[in-house]
């Protein structure tokens, strides 16, 4: 057990170096979730005097500044897979006596750790632009465990594309999938201002949705259950699907036929 | 005490869509051995090596390393060889002391001791000066040094080499081979080496097989080599490749064997010192110009393209 944990160490600070010796892993990212934040809360955010909308814009498209930093960070655990593939030393780590899924793990926890601190630095510049949550600082470990969870599926899912195609580009198309996901949902305006009924409908199956929601409803109206507890049913249901992609990628991808 | 041999008893792999890789191949390699394993590309070398290292696994057959059954003691095998591949396995985000490090942390040592044994190698492959920056900068020799290191970093009783040397200058092959034969005299580390070029095979093994579409076609030391093909080899450089190519066809009737590259014509025969003056005969009377001619020994070259029917480095 000791191995597994000095295994797993040794790799997820290996992928942290590589993050931070290559600022274009993360500043891209940062720059589109800062983009949503600056952007949309200073173009859009007269939708917030339309009847019916309740708090301030920046708080509801905060969400969405996060989720899709979550997707960048998340989604970095496989392109560092596919880095390792690429470049021989996925095999060199083969050939070692290092615990299998500690190669796999270990950038999977990086791009936790990257979405971390991705989440808190977007909070934190919120605040700075008049955020005022609802729930209070204690809200944002919420939000912050939400973008985590969210990240975590996609961590998965990142993964079990890229040890499958093993190759940049296709690990790189795979990740498009963040937008239907991003922008068929209650991205910019609440899911009942939606008037297409198609895209009423295809939001309120994408669980980004319910994770929007969610933080939505710490930082706007305060401790609401519901969709706080939705909003984690989704990620639980996400984790389930692409953990199982993951590890199942991963057993094909390290079988030795 | 079985540690640093290999043991290999017909071992077959077919690859997905019935690409039949090895055909039972077995072999065995003592401890201390320096054993090359010699083929055109495509031969099964790789394969081979990437069965022996664990990496994947046999259709049939049994290969045990160390004593360990690569299938069913893959961990116990690991700790064993040292592995250089083809291509290097380098993280070019790391330095060269960073990767060395983390090596050796996979390999069970502390933190201390990793640093101690990085310091160790650096200076061994003469990388000190560069330990502390990113591989992505290094030469492709110093790379191939690196490679080295990182697979020597737990002191394995074996060391697997795959090519080592391709596509590098002479003087880092030169610096590759001198490192590999060290390690085998003064640590008495048995090496199971690939290659293409036969000229390494000669200068480093004791013991050479020669492998082609997936099967052994011969074993020895060079020299058993050398004497099996039993044959003279006639070289004759002609004016040009037209020449050539017509004295190739008058003289066909004349070899066991023959090959010929550009201008130049090899003749396989026996007892070549006897043959001579009919090769000039015939060449003679068609007024065939040649600018030289000589009767040779075989080479390990000539032990190659008699046994493969292949030039070295061609598919």
């Amino acid at each position: 057990m000791t191995r597994f944990f000095i295994d797993t160490w040794v790799q997820t600070v290996r992928h942290l170096l590589v993050i931070m010796r290559n600022p274009f892993i993360f500043l891209p990212n940062i720059m589109i979730s800062l983009f949503f934040l600056f952007v949309y809360q200073g173009g859009l955010s007269s939708v917030a005097n339309l009847p019916g909308f309740e708090g301030s814009y920046l708080a509801f498209i905060l969400p969405v500044s996060i989720v899709s930093a979550a997707i960048g960070g998340s989604g970095g655990a496989g392109q560092s897979l596919v880095r390792d593939l690429e470049n021989g030393y996925f095999s060199r780590l083969l050939l070692t006596p290092a615990t299998r899924i500690s190669i796999v793990l270990g950038p999977m926890i990086a791009g936790m750790i990257q979405l971390l601190v991705q989440t808190v630095l977007i909070l934190i510049v919120a605040l700075f632009l008049g955020l005022d949550s609802a729930s209070g600082i204690l809200g944002f470990v919420v939000v912050i465990a939400l973008a985590a969870g969210f990240g975590l599926a996609f961590a998965g899912y990142s993964v079990g594309v890229s040890l499958r195609a093993k190759n940049a580009q296709a690990s790189q198309a795979g990740t498009f999938i963040f937008f239907p996901l991003i922008f068929l949902s209650s991205t910019f305006v609440p899911l009942e201002f939606i008037e297409a009924e198609w895209l009423k409908w295809v939001a309120t199956i994408n669980p980004t949705t319910y994770i929007f929601e969610g933080m939505r409803a710490v930082l706007i109206e305060g401790w609401q259950w519901a969709p706080i507890l939705q909003g984690l049913l989704a990620i639980s249901i996400m984790c389930a699907l692409t953990i199982t992609f993951a590890s199942m990628s991963a057993r094909k991808a390290l079988n030795r036929d | 005490m079985s540690a640093g041999t290999i043991e290999v008893y017909d071992l077959q792999k077919t690859f997905k869509g019935d690409v039949q890789a090895l055909k039972g191949v077995s072999l065995s390699v003592g401890k201390g051995e320096f054993f090359a394993f010699l083929g055109p590309n495509g031969a099964g070398k790789s394969t081979t090596i990437q069965i022996l290292t664990t990496l994947i696994s046999p259709t049939s057959g049994r290969a045990l390393v160390s004593g360990y059954d690569v299938l069913t003691q893959p961990e116990q095998v690991r700790l064993e060889i040292g592995v250089a591949l083809q291509e290097t396995g380098i993280d070019p985000a790391l330095t060269g002391r960073e990767l060395l490090e983390i090596q050796a942390r996979h390999f069970g040592m502390s933190s201390v001791a990793a640093k101690k044994r990085a310091v160790e190698l650096l200076e061994k492959i003469n990388l000190t000066e560069d330990a502390n920056r990113r591989c992505g900068n290094y030469s492709g020799g110093m790379r191939r040094r690196l490679d080295l290191a990182l697979s020597l970093v737990h002191r394995p009783n074996i060391l697997f080499l795959d090519e080592p040397t391709t596509g590098l200058d002479p003087v880092n092959r030169i610096a590759i081979w001198e490192e590999i034969r060290n390690l085998n005299q003064q640590l008495g580390t048995t090496i199971f080496l690939t290659t293409q070029y036969l000229e390494e095979a000669d200068q480093l093994a004791e013991r050479i097989s020669i492998i082609d579409k997936g099967q052994i076609v011969i074993s020895g030391t060079p020299k058993e080599l050398k004497r099996r093909i039993g044959m003279d080899v006639i070289e004759m450089h002609f004016a040009d490749e037209a020449a050539a190519t017509r004295g190739a066809q008058l003289l066909a009737g004349l070899c066991k064997q023959h090959t010929q590259q550009r201008e130049i014509v090899k003749c396989f025969v026996e007892d070549g010192t006897r043959r001579l003056p009919d090769f000039v005969r015939t060449l003679d009377a068609e007024s065939l110009q040649i600018h030289s001619l000589n009767l040779a020994p075989p080479t390990l070259d000539d032990v190659f393209i008699q046994v493969t029917g292949k030039k070295e480095g061609t598919a």
